[in-house]
C-alpha cells in the first residue's frame, strides 16, 4: 500500500497533472498512514494526540445515538404498519431511510471541502468528518435528500469555508446548515408534526400520521392546561423521554445515549465539561425559576418540571455534541461555564415564551456561538487586569 | 525555606533516564567553543586557525559588549574554524597539548571574597570569561554588568529531561557552593535559591541553609522564568538574573583557585543502551567522545540541552558553553498505518484519548510530529499546561494579526520557552516558536 501512494504521488505533485487535487491526495495517504513528519525545533518531542485523533474521540461518542437512530426510526417506520415489528427488520429499515440522507450529507460536503482545499491550497481537515455525521444526525428522518445536501452545502460553504477552513468559523457548521433549513424549509423540520417515515409509501402517505413531538404538543393546546398531564396523556412520559422511543430528529431522542456520549467525551478531555454541566444547570435553573414565577401568569410552560425541559427535543444532544465544539465555543474556562449557563437559560426562554419555535436548543447554541468571542474578550480583560504586566 | 508548589505544567515519564553512576573520561584530543550555543551574540574573532592558545585566552568577544570575552576551554592550537550558514561562526576547535597551560587569574580567599566590593568582583569575573554565566530575564541573555539586580535567582535544578540532578553535582563541593553564594550576595540583595527536594534521597542538612525555596510540581516548575512569574512581587524585578547551579561552581572555582574552568559534569540519556550515565568531561567536549560505540548516527537525534528547550546537534559537533546534557532520540521519519486509530497503549501525551492513560510509563519516544499541521481549534491545551498562566491561543493569534502590544499584555515576556505549549498543541503549530519570536521582535534582539 505505501508503495501505491509513492507510486501515485508523481502524478499528484507539481507538474503532475492531477496536481490540483493534491489536497485529495493527502488526505487519502494521511487518513491510512500517519506521516513521518520530523519535529524541526524545540520541543523535540511531541503530543501522541493530533486533529484525526481528537475527531475521531468524537465520531466514537457519537456512534451510539446514531445506532439507536438507525433503530428507533426503523422502528416507528414498520411501527405505521404492523404492531411491534421484529429487532432486525426495524435495523434493517432504519438503514434504508438513513444510509441515502448520511451519503448525501458526506458526499455534497465532501465536494465542497475538496474543492474549497484545492483552490485555497490548505489540507483537508478532519473536521468535517464530524459536520458531516452530526448534521443529518439533527435532521427529522422525513427530511428530502435534495435538502440534506442543499443544508450540509450551506454549512460548509458559508459556515466554515468562506471564512477560511477549520478553526477560522465562529460559527457550528453543521447547525448553520440545519438553521438554514429550518428558516428556509420550516414545513419539513420545525417539529410541528412527528417525523415518521411510513414503511410503505405507495399505500401511505405522510399526511396519513400526524401527530406532535413532545415540544409541540403543547402549542396545540390553550392556556389552563396541565402540561405535565398533557405530556404523560401523550405517551411523553419521562421515563420514555430518556429512553428515545418516541420519533424525532435521527440522533436526539435517546437522552441516555446522549449522556453516555458525553461521558466519553469528557472522560477523554476532547469535550470541555464546563459547557455541559453549565449548559445543563443553567437549563434546569431557569426552569426552576421560571416555576416559582410561573402562578402569576397565564403562560402554561412556565410550570413545566424543568427535567421534561432536560429530556426532550434535542437539549442534550445540542448541548453535548453541538455547544462544546472547541472553535465555535470560547476559549477561556470562565466563558465556558457563562457559555453553556446562558445556553441553557436560552432554549428554556425560546421554548417557553415563543410559540413560532417548539425547539429553542439551536438558536440558542448559533447565538452564543455569536457572543462567544466577546464573553472571552471581557473574561481575558478581567484576567490580564490582575496580572502583573512584564515591561 | 519556603514551600513552593506549581500546579501546571506536565510530567512525562520518559524512557533513558540516566544510571545513577559517574564515569570520568580521559581528556579528549580537541574541545572547542560554540558561539552559535551563546545567545544573541554578534561574535568578533580574536584568534586565527594555526594559533597557540592557553586556557583562558581569549577565543572571541561579544560585538555588543567588547568587555566581554569568550575565553578558550583548552590549552594548544586552534585547529579549525568552522563556519555555518550565513558565515556565523560556528566552532573554534582546539587541538589539545598533552600538558595544558593555564592563563592565570586573580585569587580571592575566602576572607578576601567577604570584604570585597562589588566593581572589583564584576572586573574579576569579566577578566576571568564568566560573568556570562549570568543570564537576565526575560530573553536569558547576557545582562548589563553595571546594573544592579534586584534579585538572582540560583536554580539548582533542571526538570527538562535529562540534566544532572543537585544531588549528583553538588557532592562533595558544599564549601565550593557555599564560596559561590557568598560571591551571589556581593552582587545583589536578595538571592533566590530553590531546588526540588526529594524527600528519598536523603538531603543532607548541608543545603538547606542555602535554600530559599523547595519547589514542587512537573515539568517546568524548577524554571527560572516559572519561579520568578510565582515569586515575583513588583514589576521591578523582571529584570533579575539567574544562574544554574552548575554554572555557579564554575564561577567559584575561578574565583577561588585563579585558573579557568575546564570540568563539566555531562548528562548522557535516550535511547541507547549504553553509556547512559552521568559523565565528567571537558567543558566544550565533543559529543562524539560523550557517546561512544555508536555505528548509524543517522538513525538518531542527538539533543543537547533538554529535550524540550535543547536544540539539535551533529553527533561530529561539540557541546555549547552552558549545556550539560545530550538526549539520543530516535528518529521518527517512519509512517504508521492507521496511526490515529490505534488504541495506543504506549503512545504518550498530555491527552486522556489514548489507552496511555493506563500505562505510567517509562514511554519509549521519538521525534515524530504525529500528525500536520492544522489551524487552531480553540481547544485551550496549550492554556491548560503554561507554567506561567499565559493564554497561548489567544497571545498567539494577537501575534499573528501583529498586535504586539496585545500580546505583551497577555504576558508573553513572562514565557518561560518551555515548549509544553508546542508539545500538547493537537494541530501541530509551533506556538513556543511564534511566541519566542515575538518577543525577541519586541525587545529588538535577534532571534536564532
Amino acid at each position: 500500500m505505501e508503495k501505491l501512494f509513492d507510486k501515485l504521488r508523481k502524478h499528484f505533485k507539481k507538474g503532475g497533472g492531477l496536481n490540483k487535487l493534491y489536497p485529495l491526495f493527502d488526505a487519502a495517504e494521511s487518513f491510512f498512514y500517519l506521516p513521518g513528519v520530523v519535529t524541526k525545533g524545540g520541543p523535540h518531542l511531541r503530543d501522541s494526540l493530533d486533529l484525526k485523533r481528537y475527531m475521531s474521540i468524537v465520531i466514537i461518542a457519537i456512534i451510539p445515538t446514531l445506532l439507536w437512530g438507525i433503530y428507533n426510526t426503523g422502528y416507528h417506520s414498520l411501527a405505521t404498519a404492523k404492531n411491534s415489528p421484529h429487532f432486525t427488520q426495524a435495523i434493517i429499515q432504519g438503514l434504508i431511510i438513513l444510509m441515502p440522507i448520511i451519503i448525501v450529507s458526506y458526499a455534497a460536503g465532501f465536494f465542497w471541502e475538496i474543492l474549497f482545499a484545492s483552490i485555497r491550497r490548505h489540507p483537508i481537515s478532519e473536521g468535517f468528518l464530524v459536520t458531516g455525521i452530526l448534521f443529518p444526525l439533527t435532521l427529522p428522518p422525513t427530511i428530502p435528500l435534495w435538502q440534506v445536501a442543499l443544508g450540509i452545502s450551506f454549512g460548509v460553504v458559508i459556515g466554515k469555508e468562506v471564512f477560511g477552513g477549520t478553526g477560522h468559523n465562529f460559527l457550528n457548521p453543521a447547525l448553520t446548515g440545519r438553521a438554514f433549513l429550518f428558516f428556509s424549509y420550516p414545513a419539513y423540520i420545525c417539529g410541528d408534526n412527528i417525523w415518521i417515515k411510513p414503511a410503505n409509501i405507495a399505500k401511505n402517505t405522510i399526511d396519513a400520521i400526524s401527530g406532535a413531538t413532545p415540544l409541540s404538543l403543547l402549542n396545540q393546546y390553550g392556556q389552563d392546561v396541565d402540561i405535565e398531564g398533557a405530556l404523560n396523556g401523550a405517551g411523553y412520559t419521562l421515563a420514555e423521554l430518556a429512553r428515545g422511543t418516541y420519533p424525532g430528529s435521527i440522533g436526539e431522542t435517546s437522552s441516555i445515549l446522549c449522556l453516555f456520549g458525553a461521558l466519553i467525551l469528557i472522560v477523554t478531555g476532547v469535550a470541555n465539561y464546563r459547557i455541559i454541566i453549565g449548559g445543563i444547570l443553567g437549563l434546569l435553573g431557569a426552569g426552576f425559576i421560571l416555576n416559582m414565577i410561573a402562578p402569576s401568569f397565564a403562560n402554561p410552560w412556565l410550570g413545566l418540571n424543568p427535567l421534561y425541559h432536560l429530556l426532550m427535543g434535542g437539549f442534550l444532544f445540542g448541548i453535548i455534541y453541538m455547544a462544546t465544539d472547541p472553535v465555535s465555543a470560547p476559549g477561556v474556562n470562565t466563558s465556558r461555564w457563562i457559555y453553556g449557563i446562558l445556553i441553557g437559560c436560552l432554549t428554556i426562554v425560546v421554548r417557553v415564551f415563543n410559540p413560532a419555535y417548539p425547539e429553542g436548543v439551536m438558536l440558542s447554541i448559533l447565538f452564543m456561538n455569536l457572543i462567544a468571542p466577546l464573553l472571552d474578550h471581557f473574561v481575558i480583560e478581567f484576567k490580564l487586569k490582575n496580572r502583573m504586566p512584564n515591561v | 525555606m519556603i514551600s513552593l508548589t506549581i500546579k501546571k505544567g506536565y510530567n512525562l515519564n520518559l524512557a533513558g533516564s540516566p544510571l545513577k553512576n559517574i564515569i570520568e573520561l580521559k581528556t579528549p584530543d580537541h574541545v572547542a567553543l560554540t558561539p552559535c550555543t551563546i545567545p544573541f551574540i554578534k561574535p568578533k574573532l580574536l584568534v586565527k586557525k594555526g594559533d597557540p592558545v592557553r586556557v583562558g585566552d581569549p577565543l572571541i568577544f561579544d560585538k555588543r559588549n567588547p568587555e566581554i570575552k569568550y575565553l578558550s576551554p583548552g590549552s594548544g592550537m586552534v585547529k579549525d574554524i568552522k563556519l555555518g550558514p550565513r558565515r556565523l561562526i560556528k566552532e573554534i576547535v582546539i587541538a589539545l597539548d598533552k600538558k595544558e597551560k593555564y592563563v592565570d587569574f586573580q585569587q580571592f580567599s575566602k576572607g578576601e571574597i567577604d570584604e570585597i566590593d562589588r566593581s572589583r568582583l564584576i572586573d574579576a569575573l569579566i577578566s576571568g570569561g564568566l560573568f556570562q554565566m549570568f543570564k537576565q530575564f526575560p530573553h536569558g541573555d547576557i545582562p548589563d554588568p553595571n546594573h544592579v539586580p534586584p534579585k538572582i535567582y540560583v536554580h539548582l535544578d533542571n526538570s527538562d529531561p535529562f540534566h544532572p540532578s543537585h544531588g549528583v553535582y553538588l557532592d562533595k563541593k558544599y564549601t565550593l557552593f557555599q564560596y559561590g553564594m557568598t560571591v551571589i550576595k556581593k552582587l545583589s540583595e536578595f538571592v533566590i535559591c530553590y531546588a526540588k527536594i526529594q524527600k528519598e534521597a536523603g538531603e543532607s542538612g548541608e543545603l538547606t541553609d542555602f535554600l530559599t525555596h523547595s519547589i514542587k510540581g512537573n515539568y517546568p516548575s524548577d524554571d527560572p522564568f516559572v519561579v520568578l512569574y510565582h515569586t515575583k512581587q513588583s514589576i521591578n524585578e523582571n529584570k533579575s538574573w539567574y544562574i544554574s547551579g552548575q554554572d555557579l561552581l564554575l564561577v567559584a572555582e575561578l574565583l577561588k583557585t585563579g585558573a579557568y574552568p575546564t570540568q563539566r559534569l555531562f548528562c548522557v540519556s535516550g535511547n541507547y543502551p549504553e553509556n547512559r550515565s552521568y559523565i565528567k568531561s571537558r567543558l566544550g567536549a565533543p559529543v562524539s567522545h560523550l557517546i561512544k560505540k555508536i555505528s548509524k548516527t543517522d538513525k538518531y537525534e542527538f539533543i543537547s540541552g533538554g529535550i524540550f528547550k535543547g536544540r539539535k546537534i551533529e553527533y561530529d559537533s561539540y557541546m555549547g558553553m552552558f549545556e550539560t546534557s545530550v538526549y539520543l532520540l530516535e528518529k521518527g521519519d517512519k509512517k504508521e498505518l492507521f496511526g490515529f486509530l490505534r488504541p495506543g497503549y504506549n503512545k504518550p501525551g498530555n491527552s486522556k484519548t489514548f489507552l496511555s492513560v493506563f500505562n505510567k510509563g517509562p514511554f519509549k519516544i521519538d521525534s515524530n510530529q504525529h500528525g500536520e499541521l492544522r489551524g487552531c481549534i480553540n481547544c485551550s491545551f496549550c492554556a491548560d499546561v503554561c507554567p506561567v498562566d499565559i493564554l497561548p491561543q489567544f497571545a498567539m493569534k494577537a501575534i499573528h494579526c501583529k498586535e504586539i502590544e496585545e500580546a505583551v499584555s497577555h504576558g508573553i515576556l513572562d514565557c518561560a520557552e518551555c515548549g509544553l505549549c508546542s508539545y500538547v498543541c493537537p494541530s501541530k503549530i509551533e506556538v513556543t516558536d511564534i511566541i519566542k519570536q515575538a518577543k525577541r521582535d519586541y525587545s529588538g534582539l535577534s532571534y536564532k
